[in-house]
């Protein structure tokens, strides 16, 4: 399945280490958003991206404002979330659960854990 | 009798205020120990006031720096992440000219014993395939030289993760902000308190922050697995439940 990966993030920094470890795992197709107003205009334009890497923490609309927007539209509803976020307690976790994150991961990340977090998303969604 | 008893109520009430009179002597310097100290307290709360105000009014550049740090962070990190890029395309350059390099080896290496083969009975070219093999079997560059190239490519890489603490300290300094934004909003509060004319000099001075912007408090740069170990299990735990929900509604 050739994946085309939409990374949201408001650092610049995180969103080229996530594209840099993408580019490692072997992917090479991506679109960037600095937010999630961002994204949700990016989502609207291209139909091609069929997964999503988010943080939670950004300014106009945050990660989670985000992934709720997403499972409201019946047009990208169905889109695989990553949530990747400084955000460990238990209640955040279990917060962006109930707004239907596919898997989450807290930074710092590595790339086996970003492997694998990838890898049992499409596996869940085949 | 009527007089007599208006002259015992008389001398009464006379006696009733001389008690008031000598209540007040005794009060008089109460109070004006109360007056001496308000006196001096005056001086002492506006002396209180300047200084409150005086900080209030520096908290936004202590934020606007704050803010100055988080821009120069990331600004330094994306230099560091482009340098890496470079290094990056530079150990891929090397590593094809050492790939093509190990192919040319190996044609060589199949000539030379195409030829040896074709000299199998001259003793002197023999000799010199064998101090050829010599050499380059004891001294392998281009293998130890890929193996250093794969070493430099994943150390590099590993920066790059590294990097992630810009944005985790990002997220701290913004916590920061936000606290100092809140002691700000208190000594204004107490500042107004004091002087009411002093409004709208610090309405002049509030941070102006993004109201949708959001930040984690807790946000912390380790390495230790334990709040990953977290979400996975809380992850397995919803998948599963979601997993049996969608069974039950089959059956529902």
């Amino acid at each position: 399945m050739d994946l085309k990966f939409l990374i949201v993030d408001d650092s610049m920094t995180m969103r080229r280490i996530v594209i840099n470890s993408l580019r490692n795992l072997g992917y090479d197709n991506f679109v960037e958003a600095g937010d999630g107003k961002e994204a949700l205009d990016k989502l609207a334009v291209d139909s091609g991206i069929n997964f999503i890497i988010t943080d939670w923490n950004m300014p106009v609309v945050s990660g989670l404002e985000l992934i709720k927007a997403i499972r409201s539209d019946q047009k990208v509803a169905h889109l695989p979330v990553l949530m990747v976020t400084t955000r460990g307690i238990k209640e955040d976790i279990i917060e962006a659960l109930k707004a239907k994150v596919n898997n989450y991961i807290v930074k710092p990340f590595t790339p086996h854990i970003l492997k694998e977090k990838i890898e049992q998303i499409l596996a869940i969604a085949s | 009798m009527k007089t007599a008893t208006n002259l015992s109520e008389l001398f009464e009430k006379l006696d009733d205020l001389k008690s008031v009179f000598r209540y007040g002597e005794k009060l008089i310097p109460v109070i004006q120990g109360l007056v001496d100290f308000m006196r001096d307290t005056v001086p002492l709360l506006e002396n209180i006031n300047s200084s409150i105000s005086e900080s209030t009014s520096k908290i936004p550049k202590a934020t606007n720096q704050i803010h100055n740090i988080t821009s120069a962070t990331e600004l330094a990190t994306t230099e560091i992440l482009d340098i890496i890029d470079v290094i990056s395309n530079d150990i891929s350059v090397a590593e094809e000219a050492i790939s093509s390099l190990i192919k040319i080896e190996k044609e060589k290496e199949e000539i030379l014993l195409e030829i040896k083969s074709l000299t199998e009975n001259n003793l002197e070219v023999a000799a010199l395939f064998e101090r050829y093999e010599k050499v380059t079997k004891a001294n392998p560059v281009l293998s130890p030289l890929t193996e250093l190239f794969g070493k430099i490519r994943s150390n590099v890489y590993n920066i790059t993760l590294s990097l992630q603490v810009q944005d985790i300290t990002a997220q701290q300094l913004a916590a920061v902000n936000h606290l100092i934004e809140s002691v700000q909003e208190k000594l204004s509060s107490l500042v107004i308190d004091f002087e009411v004319t002093n409004v709208s000099v610090l309405d002049s001075t509030a941070i102006q922050v993004p109201l949708n912007t959001t930040f984690d408090p807790n946000a912390r740069y380790s390495k230790s697995l334990d709040q990953q170990d977290t979400a996975d299990a809380l992850v397995k735990d919803h998948q599963s439940r979601t997993s049996q929900d969608e069974i039950d509604k089959l059956f529902s």
